[in-house]
């Protein structure tokens, strides 16, 4: 067991090395969200609508385009040099393979998230007065959810013809609950509702996460072998 | 199933469907009474969850053929599977037009944000998806795996999304045919004419089943000629 953690772990730190050291996709995404921020602030009349009602939609919106925009590239490097055979040649399973993917790309988003939360309430004065703890649990188990999917998927698109432009019409239909409850409980718990009120989501959104981290690490394989 | 026998069942099926369409679409129009509350429109309710039982029961085929498909590597499940799925937009499309065509009359909008008609919406995407992953690999057999793990995924997904749309929102009148204590003034004829549209749906959907699987396992073969010759070609160069 811990043997096959430190495979996990050596591929997610693998991963963060380099994009510690090039800050390609951060950079993409971390722009992507601030300039949405920006476009959304131009694309509202604040004396129609306040921010503060639909900052869930907003913020989740952004961490979805956003999230997607860095996901895509999982496998780009690995892809472009010619590494994905050797890693595949390699013995380490192609279940931990997946889940430090799952593990880098969930650190990478995470970084953006917190950004985006940054931005976005500094741009629209969001006031946030409900359970911080609560938040932070929703947006986790939210983006572990999309990460899961997008990183089999980007997988898929790599291997395929149609490349990165394959994964919205892939991803978005499926990722349907992650919005409705990640979206909800968001908007719930800046409104200030009690904790009791976002329950149901939290418990959704896990029973996503984990389904789809258990399928993904089972569905790896065949997406993967040539 | 040899392919003589599945084209003599092909045409059995095929040729009972479209009889019992036929007769259902005459009893739907001339025999079976008018609703009292809903009128005219409710006699759509004999062919949408018809279609819509038909989307579901393709759906289940593509998920548990392509797991099947993953785990046994047999070319047949995944030629039941892509069969499956193609019968199953089929379906969904009608589903997806009866039920607007019944909304514009019972909610007065052409699309209604309901739980059902959003997942039957999600549902034909997620085919259209199956469908371009399929076709857009170099190699076939990468193509079928893809496609199957969408089949999977989304078999798996399809239950979250519907207990999410629902929770989000719902407006469909529930189950009003099935519910004992209906408030519907319910004809015994009526509850005819709704068993003949499943089963009118069901053997067009038998035959239309065998007829592309059969067709399928041509493509196979043609698939294995080309591909023979040519293999051999190349190892002789």
């Amino acid at each position: 067991m811990r043997a096959y953690l430190a495979l996990v772990w050596a591929v997610a730190r693998k991963d963060l090395m380099v994009e510690f050291r090039t800050r390609e996709r951060l950079t993409a995404m971390g722009a992507f969200a601030v300039l949405v921020g920006l476009l959304f602030n131009f694309s509202m009349d604040t004396a129609v609508v306040r921010p503060q009602d639909i900052a869930g939609a907003l913020i989740w919106m952004t961490i979805i385009f956003g999230g997607l925009l860095g996901m895509g590239r999982t496998f780009r490097l690995e892809e472009e040099d010619g590494a994905l055979t050797g890693i595949l040649q390699s013995p380490i399973p192609l279940d931990a393979l997946y889940l430090g993917k799952v593990l880098g790309n969930f650190v990478l988003l995470s970084v953006m998230t917190v950004l985006v939360f940054l931005v976005f309430g500094l741009f629209f004065d969001l006031r946030f007065s409900g359970s911080s703890v609560t938040l932070v649990a929703v947006v986790a188990l939210g983006v572990l959810g999309f990460v899961s999917l997008t990183t089999l998927f980007s997988a898929m698109a790599t291997r395929s013809s149609m490349g990165e432009s394959l994964l919205p019409v892939l991803v978005f239909p499926l990722l349907v609950p992650v919005v409705v409850y990640g979206t909800t409980a968001t908007d719930r718990l800046f409104a200030g509702r009690p904790v009791v009120e976002v329950g149901g989501n939290l418990r959704m959104l896990a029973a996503f996460a984990i389904m789809f981290t258990v399928a993904g690490a089972w569905l790896f394989r065949f997406v993967i072998e040539e | 199933m040899s392919q003589k026998q599945a084209r003599w069942a092909v045409g059995v099926l095929g040729t009972l469907g479209v009889a019992t369409m036929i007769v259902l679409h005459w009893m739907v129009f001339f025999w079976v009474p008018t609703e009292s509350r809903m009128g005219l429109v409710q006699r759509i309710f004999y062919i949408h969850p018809a279609a819509w039982w038909i989307a579901f029961l393709g759906f289940g085929i593509v998920g548990l053929c392509s797991a099947a498909y993953l785990w046994l590597g047999d070319e047949r499940l995944d030629r039941a599977a892509v069969t499956g799925a193609e019968a199953g937009m089929v379906f969904t499309t009608i589903g997806l037009i009866t039920g607007p065509l019944w909304g514009r009359v019972a909610w007065g909008t052409w699309w209604e944000w309901e739980p059902r008609l959003t997942l039957a919406l999600i549902l034909w995407f997620i085919y259209l998806g199956y469908f371009l992953v399929r076709r857009s690999t170099a190699n076939p057999e990468q193509g079928k795996r893809f496609g199957a793990v969408i089949g999977v995924i989304g078999v798996l997904d399809i239950p979250l999304i519907h207990v999410s749309v629902t929770w989000l929102r719902s407006l469909h009148p529930e189950a009003v045919i099935l519910s004992a204590d209906s408030p519907m003034n319910l004809d015994p004829s009526m509850g005819v004419t709704f068993g003949v549209g499943l089963l009118a749906f069901t053997l067009v959907f038998a035959s239309l089943f065998l007829a592309r699987y059969t067709v399928a396992g041509y493509e196979h073969e043609l698939d294995l000629r080309d591909g023979i010759p040519a293999a051999t070609q190349g190892a002789k160069a």
